[in-house]
């Protein structure tokens, strides 16, 4: 997972349904011409079929594989995806991603835990942290608002500082 | 405790792979194969053919996943008959252990041979692969990794990892919090986008 | 069962401590918290879904948020609230990484899991909780709408559907697992091709998932 995902590559998705829509219509003429009689067309039509076959793993692993990416986009970046990786996602794809937030966040809530905190197990409660850009205001749980500016350093609860450390916006100082 | 390694089996991995990128790559290399029977309309499969039809005879280096449709026993006849003894195995590259397993699934006759020398082959590449990613913990691995497998790539990163991991315990830097490296990525992106 | 003072605090809710009841409810929930951990593991190391343990996680959740708002009358920069606040953050965190262990593979595996669900008898538990089969279904169909629009309704006629036999991810049963034996077991068959073994308590072996299956679910293995 690098946080990269090239654009949806509808010209070629398009190329490759072609090719089968041709295969399939061969396939069926030479069908038809075996019906009417004709032997030894069956070798080709076998081989065209394995190729349509071939074609269809191709296309359902790609977008199979993006479709993977993309959910891993929602524990990386949050609901909201940043508009030039947003750009790289055809509509389709956007849609599942809405989905998938949404079926999530009603699992989520059904059960009472955020899956997507709590992601490493907590050695301490509290942590030395460093802004590393400006965030504005930030209320931790006991009341107290903290002011981060970039190149402040801070020392808050590890609970409400891990999303910030996921995001960039905090550095984790040891 | 068990001695020696279980026998090598096959099971059928196409369930587990479908979907799997790699299993699609290393299904893609060539092998040779004889054609049995001649094939109407496909004569462009075969660069050296001047007919609209494949003959029969003819010599053709397939990809690995239409080979194996295709010599199944057609009909009566076998359709192509893929020749184990011309493959070089050592040209295969990234793919070797992958494409090698894929090979058995034909009914060769050399397929144990085949089988037990890829398992010695791996097996005595992996204690140098073991003994490399101990002790090349922050070094420019491309050099050694150069030259192997992709199976064996992921290998010997299992075991910087956990070398890099034990030392970054060692030395009480496991609790260190740190940004998604999808986030770093992006904002690297970002950043040289804007420059 | 003796307890300090602290835990007394940590698993009954109640600052002081005495009373039978009460210490019924600090043994059960140190051991059921014992119980999440060894279900945590479990779940980690094998390759397909276990059976739901929702009871356990809905009892810590529970422990948690009342330990929550004892802390929340205790004085601010008390160091002993320090700790048991660490100790919330850990049940949270051992809950969080289940919850989503047994997420990731009813999502890797979201047609395989539904197949097994709709074969199972009624006498039989399901491995989902109710929640889990909700979400198991929409993921599946998020997915084949996926499919569908981009792909799959443009191939030929005959194309259209997905293969259940080939194109269905599934566990594999025979990834090697490693794992500690709990109770002794005579003669167990490990390898077909091998003669049958006997498990000794305490031992730890690594072998086939596939074929210490029903002994991890039968409680006599554990995983590591």
């Amino acid at each position: 997972m690098d946080g990269t995902l090239p654009p949806y590559n509808e010209d070629l998705v398009r190329q490759v349904l072609e090719e089968m829509k041709i295969l399939f219509e061969q396939n069926q003429k030479e069908v038809a011409l075996t019906v009417d009689g004709e032997t030894g067309l069956f070798s080709g039509v076998h081989l065209r079929h394995a190729s349509l076959e071939r074609n269809k793993r191709c296309l359902l692993s790609y977008i199979y594989n993006r479709m993977l990416r993309i959910k891993g986009l929602r524990w990386e970046f949050g609901t909201v995806l940043p508009e030039d990786i947003k750009y790289n996602l055809c509509e389709q794809e956007i849609q599942w991603f809405t989905k998938y937030n949404k079926s999530l966040a009603t699992y989520m809530r059904t059960v009472g835990l955020d899956l997507t905190q709590d992601m490493k197990p907590p050695k301490s409660l509290y942590i030395e942290v460093r802004c590393l850009e400006d965030y504005g205001e930030f209320e931790t749980e006991d009341g107290t608002v903290v002011l981060l500016k970039k190149n402040s350093q801070h020392f808050l609860p590890r609970s409400h500082c891990e999303h910030l450390i996921r995001q960039g916006i905090l550095e984790h100082i040891l | 405790m068990a001695s020696g390694a279980p026998p090598l089996r096959s099971h059928p991995s196409s369930e587990l792979d479908y979907f799997d990128i790699d299993d699609i790559i290393a299904t893609q290399g060539r092998i040779p194969s004889k054609l049995e029977v001649q094939i109407y309309n496909l004569g462009f499969l075969d660069p050296s053919s001047e007919g609209n039809d494949l003959q029969a005879g003819a010599k053709l280096e397939l990809p690995l996943w239409l080979s194996k449709e295709l010599s199944y026993k057609d009909g009566y006849r076998e359709v192509f008959k893929a020749d184990a003894s011309v493959v070089d195995l050592h040209r295969l590259g990234p793919y070797f252990y992958e494409f090698g397993t894929k090979l058995l699934h034909f009914d060769f006759e050399e397929n144990s041979q085949m089988a037990s020398s890829m398992q010695e082959t791996f097996i005595k590449r992996f204690r140098k692969i073991m003994d490399s990613s101990q002790n090349a913990a922050n070094e420019d691995a491309s050099l050694l990794t150069s030259k192997l497998d992709h199976i064996e790539k992921q290998v010997f990163s299992a075991g910087r990892k956990g070398v890099r991991e034990f030392l970054q315990w060692e030395t009480g830097n496991t609790s260190k919090l740190t940004t998604s490296e999808t986030v770093v990525n992006h904002k690297k992106r970002k950043r040289s986008m804007l420059e | 069962m003796a307890q300090s003072e602290g835990d007394d605090f940590l698993l009954s809710g109640e600052a002081t401590g005495g009373g039978d009841s009460e210490e019924e409810i600090e043994v059960t929930a140190a051991e059921v918290l014992v119980q999440l951990e060894d279900a945590w593991l479990n779940e980690k190391f094998a390759p397909e879904l276990l059976e739901n343990k929702a009871d356990l996680v809905e009892c810590m959740l529970d422990q948690i948020k009342e330990m929550a708002k004892n802390l929340k009358k205790v004085k601010k920069g008390d160091v002993v609230a320090s700790l048991h606040k660490l100790e919330i953050d850990r049940i949270r965190y051992v809950l969080s990484s289940y919850t989503r262990t047994r997420i990731e593979k009813i999502e890797k595996h979201v047609v395989h899991v539904l197949e097994q669900e709709a074969a199972r008898e009624e006498s039989e538990p399901s491995r989902l909780s109710p929640e889990e089969l909700q979400y198991a279904k929409e993921y599946a169909d998020n997915m084949e709408g996926l499919f569908k629009s981009l792909a799959l309704q443009h191939m030929p006629a005959n194309m259209q559907n997905i293969d259940r036999k080939k194109a269905v991810p599934r566990p594999n049963m025979d990834k090697y697992v490693f794992m500690k034996v709990l109770e002794n077991q005579e003669q167990v068959m490990i390898d077909p091709e091998e003669d049958p073994i006997d498990l000794e308590s305490g031992a730890q072996h690594i072998m086939r998932y596939s074929a210490i299956a029903p002994l991890l679910s039968n409680g006599s293995v554990s995983l590591l």
